[in-house]
């Protein structure tokens, strides 16, 4: 005689999945063989993300190299901003546009061209001054008041394209004649809606994790292709022309 | 370079990244000891300290950051800090003491031997983050770091008790392998919080 399934039994399948929902309360093995699965999990998700990203942006992320490479050229400078983990991205996109280095060998290695590239939330001082004063809505667009120039470089980065100050920064930026840049994730939020990017890469999801992970694969790529397109400006490997 | 060739350079940019990113599945089960440790280290009251140069600098705050202010609502906030911040100690001490002393000298000052102290270097071979690593050690902190390439001096060292690598040479291609290791590692270490059976009995409250 056989005996029925019990009604309130964990389904098998789910339990595969999360076995530590399942585990006994010290079955610290269980968790770890969890953990395990959710970081495979994780790395395929990213994978399948770049590739969507590539598909949908890809020759876009190459036009906007060239502007960059042209900007450059013409004497421009590069101004990234954003908010908590972006804001270590821009500092991250300074740092890389300006410092010395060399391409990848998978890219036809050589020495970089160190490119006027600045963060604006480096300077705390302007930061808390701004804040304190005004109101956290201008950081960003009044130190661009302050800075940028006709033809310089806005590059902004935001998970949810929705942060004030951004909006106001692009605002700025696009009254003086910037070249504007931005990096959004879900739907690109206002960054998307109010169409003050010249330049606007989303990155299709809805992780705040993933989303950071493709938005710094897109900036290093673009710096890698700016370097690129540079050299049809005849400058040669290794040189500071700015 | 025209707009074709440029586009031809996205694409191999691009699959540059696919292997690396798929060899973190070779990784995981580091990072789910390296997690559980550190869920461990919290647990018992310890902080994570964190530093990194050049570009791994701004993966430092990152991760700060990421434990400070979790994306998730809902998520408890748990207590990180970067060494990275400070710019006047970071000059200060490289007057005086020299570059290499960056980390280390506010590693002897600052942390307790309960705490954590996860260093990034996308070679491995950071003289100051592996001098940090080295003083962390001594002072009885658990030790992790974040490395690529072949893990260079850090890994050849042994100077971390986790060692978390990347499996490329090439350094935005390592940094990109790294951000989703530590959202990882961040998210992986509330798994542990939540499951409180699992860590350490003596330090369950």
């Amino acid at each position: 005689m056989s005996v029925p399934d019990a009604p309130d039994a964990p389904d098998a399948s789910v339990e595969s999945l999360y076995p530590f929902l399942y585990a006994g309360p010290t079955d610290l093995e269980a968790v770890l063989a969890a953990v395990r699965r959710s970081t495979a999990e994780k790395a395929e998700e990213i994978v399948a993300l770049r590739r969507e990203v590539l598909d949908r942006d890809g020759a876009r992320i190459a036009a906007c190299a060239r502007v960059l490479a042209d900007a450059f050229a013409s004497g421009a400078r590069l101004f990234a901003f954003g908010n908590g983990g972006s804001a270590t991205d821009a500092q991250d996109v300074a740092a890389l546009f300006l410092s010395p280095g060399f391409l990848p060998d998978g890219s036809g290695g050589g020495a970089t061209v160190p490119l006027p590239a600045f963060a604006l939330t480096g300077d705390v001082a302007v930061v808390t001054a701004l804040s304190n004063d005004v109101g956290f809505e201008v950081v960003f667009a009044r130190q661009l008041a302050a800075s940028g120039r006709a033809g310089d470089i806005a590059l902004g980065l935001s998970t949810s394209g929705n942060s004030r100050n951004l909006v106001a920064a692009f605002e700025e930026a696009g009254r003086r004649g910037m070249t504007t840049v931005g990096l959004a994730g879900y739907d690109g939020g206002q960054m998307a809606e109010l169409g003050t990017v010249d330049d606007l890469f989303v990155v299709p999801s809805s992780s705040v994790h993933r989303i950071q992970e493709a938005q710094t694969t897109v900036y290093h790529v673009l710096w890698e292709l700016t370097q690129h397109a540079l050299v049809r400006h005849g400058a040669p490997a290794g040189s500071d022309f700015s | 370079m025209d707009q074709t060739a440029l586009v031809a350079r996205a694409r191999e940019a691009f699959a540059r990244r696919v292997e690396p990113a798929l060899a973190l599945t070779e990784e995981a089960g580091r990072v789910a000891a390296a997690c559980h440790a550190m869920a461990e280290r919290f647990h018992d009251g310890g902080r994570l300290v964190v530093f990194g140069s050049g570009e791994a600098a701004t993966d430092a705050q990152h991760i700060a950051v990421e434990f400070v202010h979790p994306v998730i609502v809902g998520k408890r906030a748990l207590p990180a800090f970067s060494l990275t911040n400070d710019v006047a100690t970071i000059t200060g001490i490289t007057a005086v003491a020299g570059a290499e002393e960056v980390f280390a000298h506010q590693l002897r000052h600052l942390a307790t031997p309960r705490d954590m102290a996860l260093g990034v270097s996308a070679t491995g071979n950071c003289a100051d983050v592996l001098r940090a690593l080295e003083t962390a050690r001594e002072l009885g902190l658990l030790t992790l770091a974040l490395v690529g390439g072949d893990g260079g001096a850090i890994r050849a060292g042994g100077v971390a008790d986790h060692v978390l690598a990347a499996r490329s040479h090439d350094p935005r291609v390592v940094k990109e392998t790294h951000v989703t290791m530590y959202h990882v590692l961040w998210e992986l270490v509330h798994v542990f919080f939540e499951r409180p059976g699992v860590l350490t009995p003596k330090v369950v409250t």
